[in-house]
């Protein structure tokens, strides 16, 4: 399809050309063209083309106006706005050009179809230039002789098309090149430029669409001069320590203009300027002199100039330069304090002069010396004394009074005035009241109010406070009648400690002193809490107070957060002057994390975490329950022990009865040496020293380590003294357990049928008196078949038998058997034996049992050797020890009794160990 | 001279004087200046003897103090005109001779041309505020100027040049004179002075 139509379309432009009448060398003539060709449109203008088509065409292409189409810019321009003027001519009408494109085209649908172009024109659309405004210029002073006028203007609105502007300017006869613009279109420079006639000016814009020009500006160009400054100035001290002489050339000649002069001037290191008076320099001139400056002050001058009637434009600034006035002499003493050490001694003062070196504009000049001059108030005949100081400081020894001292300071040309400084014994007088502090941006302002008598002026002291120096003092003294004076040079954050002095006629005041900050600021670290004792529910916290330098300002308060793992912080706030703190009414047994943090009055610091726990236990609870329970421990064990002693016959029943073994009862052998022995006794001797041995069946307690003692041995003598008087009737044999009681057997045989009968017929018996396990104890009688006659001892007892007597006779026996030692009987303890026997007969089985063991192990009151019976003892205990229960046997074998009685009737066979069947 | 002046008048003519005054004042300054860079540009001698310049009145004149003010209007104006049209001549020459070598005096040259025409403006519009005609110029009736030899052109013009320093200060005078009231309207002489 689209090939078809192409080759219709060639071969209709191929017919076009072709039959182009006016075709010629080649070149192509169209079939039509449009009107106007190429036009500049006004912006929102209306626009009327025509496309008018050649006579040629018609007839040969059948191409009629009717046919035409207009674009803009390939876009269909909108049939209503064409319209058929004839058949050769169409127009198209556009009511506002801002809708038009470039470019705008003729074109013809041949065959109704088939579109080709005819014509095509470019259309500019602009706006006519506006009437420049706002015209003005300036003639800038190029060089001594040179001069350029520059005029800028408003160009007014953009014209989207190319609009040239140019500065034209005439005299009434004489009109001068245009002033054409360079790349921009609203300031031009004009360099030839002549003076003292007026000029006219103005401004011409001109484009496609029109032309504009500016009102005329008339001026003479030489009230519109801008001047260069002045050159070559220079600065020069004359006579006077406060002027200083200016001096400049000029760059334009009082041919063209005369001129009038700015002056300004400050010193080096300020910014200010100052100005001399304008109506001075109003007058043509190259030199001026600049008076009221400060002695020996480096200035820094500048100048500038313009038309002497004020038409025109004042020059630049010159660049500045520098003069310096000469010295005078200093307008003041310099300022002057002291500090005043007494701490070597009291009476002798080492006194600190110190002074500040005075302003530049104070010293005028250079200060090449201090004189200092101390007068003693105190005595009007001591001599002044006077020091030559090249420092700002001079220290003196003084002895404690009150001195006036004097300062000069001295420079090239003079001396000052004189400081006065009075230094009292004492500070006495009435200080100040009510000192105060406000910060002022970067200034401390000190406040105070004056005392109620007349201050001279007041001294100020600071000094920043630190903690690892000492406090540098600075200083500066204000005048009686201010009450407060900015401190400068103060730093944020830094605490300083200001003390205020004032200084009167006749002496001076107290110093009233203030800590301040210039500026506060959070702390830089917390403080570092630790715990110094901590208990079931309360804990001691302490802590160190912030270094100054850490504070950054006043510690308003220290708060304490603690908590638990798991628990909600709690905050306790603490005095800043604390550093102990006491948390109560904590958990038991729990761990507990506590931090510091202090605060001034623009924020807080918190310290590092520290953990503790908390005691299980209260302070003493331990003890508490400890020793109470010790306590009763004890007493239940002693109780026990008691119950336990007294019922150990209960016990022992209940326990370990002993039951007698009757087949083991031993039987004392008789020994044929004994009648010989008892032939030797004589009667006094009733119970030789082997008379005990008769009680043949002993046990011993194994454990019983007491068996041996004194104590022990007591109730052995007592029952030695009721066995002298039982066993006298007991058949003094075999009694094997230690319950037998021979006072049972007392009880229960009749004494003389005993003898009697005993003496007839030999028995040996044991007795058994005590029933096992509360049972009724059955007296056993173990008859001995022996037929041997009985023991001397045994047959005397029984002659001695019943009647007071024997009580007589035992008294003896002991007396005797206590042999040398008698003391070695206990009395009271005999007594309490006996009363305890007649108490409790119980009691006195048992202590019959203790008697025989005690006998069996030491034969006290036996009248035995020493030697022999350790030997003994220590045969005892070492039976013991091997853990073997001592039987009678042991007793038999004593050595003691063996040895002591060579002529024993106990059978040897005994002592080994055994029982020998007789 | 007009007898009533208008406010504006008389503010016009200040003006014009005042502007005058300076403007010759300057034209002084700057004739002194280039007669300087004349003579050592063309070589010649400061101190050299020149005639008169012919077509050029003379600034010194005899019973100055007597003039009207016309009178002094109108050979101002004659004295400059024809110093325009020397000047013009002579800038010309000064092409034809130095072309664009020296620069400097050939602007200092159309400077001082410039300067000899506003002057000649200011005394016509002076001249017009008097109500008197201004004559015209004789420039085209005047036969053109001789040719004369690059030298006689180098003394002719110093001698323009001099004459114009001259000139620049009696028309000083003259303007300071036609400012006075009471001689601005008198046509008999009040001050012994000449230039």
């Amino acid at each position: 399809m689209f090939s078809r139509w192409n080759w219709v379309a060639c071969g209709f432009y191929l017919v076009l050309n072709v039959c182009s009448p006016d075709a010629s060398g080649g070149l192509v003539q169209s079939c039509g063209h449009i009107i106007p060709e190429s036009p500049v449109l006004a912006l929102g203008s209306n626009f009327t083309a025509l496309c008018i088509l050649n006579e040629s065409c018609l007839d040969f292409g059948n191409i009629y106006a009717n046919q035409i189409i207009w674009k803009i810019k390939n876009r269909l321009v909108p049939k209503e706005q064409y319209r058929e003027i004839n058949r050769t001519v169409s127009s198209v009408t556009f009511n506002d050009t801002s809708s038009l494109a470039t470019p705008l085209t003729c074109n013809i649908l041949a065959d109704g179809q088939i579109e080709q172009n005819i014509y095509g024109i470019t259309v500019t659309v602009g706006l006519a230039p506006e009437k420049p405004k706002n015209l003005s210029c300036i003639v800038h002073q190029m060089s001594r002789f040179t001069y350029v006028m520059t005029c800028t203007w408003n160009p007014g609105r953009h014209t989207f098309l190319d609009t040239k502007f140019r500065l034209r300017y005439s005299w009434p006869e004489e009109v001068f090149p245009d002033c054409i613009p360079k790349d921009v279109n609203n300031s031009c420079t004009i360099t030839d430029i002549q003076f003292f006639v007026n000029t006219e000016i103005w401004v011409e814009a001109a484009n496609a669409l029109g032309k504009a020009e500016s009102d005329p500006l008339v001026v003479d160009p030489i009230d519109i001069v801008k001047p260069l400054s002045p050159q070559n100035v220079s600065v020069s001290s004359g006579i006077l320590p406060t002027v200083l002489k200016l001096s400049w050339e000029n760059w334009i000649s009082d041919a063209v203009m005369t001129l009038k002069f700015n002056i300004r001037y400050r010193i080096i290191d300020d910014t200010n300027w100052m100005e001399v008076p304008s109506e001075d320099t109003a007058s043509p001139r190259t030199s001026f002199s600049v008076q009221g400056l400060r002695p020996y002050t480096e200035y820094v001058f500048s100048i500038r100039c313009m038309k002497e009637d004020g038409v025109g434009y004042w020059s630049d600034w010159s660049e500045g330069k520098t003069g310096i006035t000469t010295e005078d002499q200093p307008s003041k003493g310099p300022p002057m304090w002291r500090i005043i050490d007494a701490s070597h001694s009291p009476a002798l003062w080492t006194v600190h002069l110190m002074w500040k070196a005075l302003k530049p504009f104070e010293a005028n000049g250079v200060i090449l010396q201090y004189e200092v001059t101390v007068r003693d108030k105190s005595s009007l005949s001591s001599p002044l004394k006077k020091y030559n100081v090249t420092s700002t400081n001079h220290t003196l020894q003084l002895p404690k009074g009150t001195y006036e001292v004097t300062l000069i300071a001295r420079n090239s040309v003079g001396a000052s005035p004189p400081s006065v400084l009075l230094i009292p014994e004492s500070n006495s007088k009435a200080p100040v009241k009510n000192l105060r502090t406000l910060p002022k941006h970067d200034k401390l302002w000190v406040g105070w109010t004056a005392p109620n008598s007349y201050v001279l002026k007041y001294v100020i002291e600071w000094c920043l406070v630190s903690s690892s120096s000492d406090c540098i003092i600075e200083w500066q003294i204000a005048l009686g009648d201010v009450q407060g004076i900015d401190l400068k040079g103060i730093k944020p954050f830094k605490c300083y400690l200001i003390t205020v002095y004032p200084l009167y006629a006749d002496g001076q005041g107290s110093g009233q002193s203030v800590k301040a900050y210039l500026k506060q600021d959070r702390p830089s670290k917390g403080p570092t809490v630790q715990t110094k004792k901590v208990g079931k529910a309360e804990a001691v916290l302490t802590w160190n107070h912030l270094t100054v330098e850490e504070q950054n300002g006043f510690i308003r308060n220290y708060t304490i957060l603690y908590k638990t793992i798991d628990g909600n912080e709690t905050v306790v706030t603490v005095d800043p002057s604390k550093t102990e703190y006491t948390l109560s009414s904590l958990t038991s047994d729990t761990l507990y994390t506590v931090r510091m943090m202090a605060s001034t009055d623009n924020g807080s610091r918190t310290g590092p975490d520290f953990t503790f726990t908390t005691q299980k236990f209260g302070r003493g609870e331990i003890e508490a329950i400890v020793v109470p329970v010790c306590l009763a421990f004890l007493l239940i064990v002693l109780l026990g022990v008691l119950f336990c002693f007294n019922k150990r016959d209960l016990i022992k029943k209940h326990i370990w009865p002993i039951v007698p073994d009757p087949s083991k009862s031993n039987i004392a052998q008789w020994s044929p040496q004994v009648p010989a022995k008892h032939n030797f006794n004589s009667k006094d001797h009733m119970y030789p020293e082997g008379s005990f041995t008769d009680v043949s069946v002993v046990e011993i307690e194994a454990d019983d380590k007491k068996s041996f003692s004194e104590q022990d041995l007591k109730p052995f003598d007592l029952l030695k003294k009721e066995k002298s008087t039982s066993e006298g009737h007991s058949s003094g044999i075999g009694g094997s357990s230690c319950m037998s009681s021979p006072r049972q057997s007392v009880s229960d045989s009749d004494e003389g049928e005993t003898t009697q009968n005993t003496s007839s017929t030999v028995q040996y018996s044991t007795v058994v008196l005590n029933g096992y396990r509360d049972q009724t104890p059955v007296q056993v009688f173990s008859r001995s078949e022996s037929t041997q006659p009985l023991l001397d001892s045994e047959e005397r007892s029984e002659d001695h038998a019943g009647g007071a007597d024997s009580t007589a006779q035992r008294q003896q026996y002991f007396r005797q058997n206590g042999g040398q030692d008698e003391t070695n009987t206990d009395r009271p303890c005999f007594e309490r034996t006996n009363q305890i026997t007649h108490a409790d007969e119980g009691d006195l089985v048992g202590f019959v049992q203790l008697q025989i063991s005690g006998q069996s192990s030491q034969p006290l009151g036996l009248g035995m050797e020493k030697n022999t019976q350790e030997a003994a003892l220590s045969n005892v205990l070492q039976t013991r020890t091997e853990g073997q229960t001592v039987r009678p046997e042991t007793v038999e074998e004593n050595p003691l009794s063996v040895d002591e009685i060579p002529k024993s009737y106990l059978p040897q066979t005994v002592r080994q160990g055994g029982y020998m069947p007789q | 001279m007009a007898a009533a002046d208008s406010p504006s008048t008389a503010l016009r003519r200040r003006d014009l004087c005042s502007r005058g005054i300076r403007l010759a004042g300057k034209m002084r300054a700057d004739v002194v200046d280039l007669l300087d860079a004349y003579v050592e540009q063309q070589g010649l001698d400061a101190s050299a003897s020149v005639a008169a310049v012919e077509g050029v009145p003379l600034a010194a004149v005899e019973h100055w103090d007597e003039q009207t003010g016309t009178q002094r209007l109108l050979e101002n104006l004659a004295a400059y005109r024809a110093f325009r049209a020397l000047l013009a001549q002579m800038l010309e020459e000064q092409r034809e001779q130095l072309g664009e070598a020296d620069a400097g005096l050939g602007r200092a040259l159309a400077a001082v041309l410039l300067q000899v025409s506003a002057f000649a403006y200011h005394l016509e519009e002076l001249l017009r505020l008097e109500s008197r005609g201004i004559p015209g110029e004789e420039g085209d009736g005047q036969p053109p100027l001789p040719r004369l030899s690059l030298f006689e052109q180098k003394l002719r013009g110093l001698g323009v040049l001099r004459e114009l320093a001259q000139w620049a200060v009696r028309s000083v005078r003259d303007l300071r004179q036609l400012t006075k009231p009471s001689l601005a309207t008198s046509a008999a002489p009040a001050l012994a002075e000449s230039p």
